[in-house]
């Protein structure tokens, strides 16, 4: 069996990089990845919070619940990419 | 190598949320819930469900202040996110 990378192993990978997540509903962060437990509550630094309306708020270090995480996209948000 | 959570050191550090958290205990702090509600105030205590105890509360609602709460309760299931205050 060839050896295969296990999801949250994918996001161990990104501590200390930029990530964005997408969250249950239509709110969005992004920031840094400086750790994340087992329920893939995280915290982040230097973050962006979106809001469904496109209002930003910026934050400089969070501890995001992982219960309404949806999806984790390494790399961050991409440049213009929220307006 | 199966275990996920990252302890470079064995011990928790402030880059983990355990270690975030045992950081930020007396820091003023933002918690917003899942509804949009903001409590900020002085953080007493959290635990592993994210309840949190708070001390010099004041409640917003869409920016704007609705109550003060000396001390408060937040149960862990409706909290969003919790913010160190710059």
């Amino acid at each position: 069996m060839a050896t295969q990378l296990l999801p949250l192993e994918l996001i161990d990978r990104c501590v200390g990089s930029p990530i964005w997540v997408i969250m249950k509903g239509d709110k969005e962060f992004s920031g840094t990845l400086l750790g994340f437990d087992d329920f893939v509550n995280m915290v982040l630094e230097n973050v962006t919070e979106y809001d469904y309306s496109g209002a930003q708020t910026k934050l400089p270090k969070i501890l995001l619940n992982g219960n309404n995480v949806c999806m984790l996209i390494p790399g961050g948000m991409p440049e213009g990419n929220e307006s | 190598m199966s275990a996920p959570a990252p302890a470079p050191n064995g011990a928790a550090d402030a880059r983990d949320p355990s270690g975030f958290l045992s950081e930020i205990i007396g820091a003023p702090v933002t918690v917003k819930l899942n509804s949009g509600v903001v409590y900020k105030g002085e953080l007493q205590s959290v635990d592993g469900y994210m309840n949190i105890a708070l001390e010099q509360t004041k409640e917003l609602v869409d920016g704007k202040l609705r109550r003060n709460y000396g001390d408060a309760f937040v149960r862990g299931n409706n909290v969003m996110y919790i913010s160190a205050d710059s």
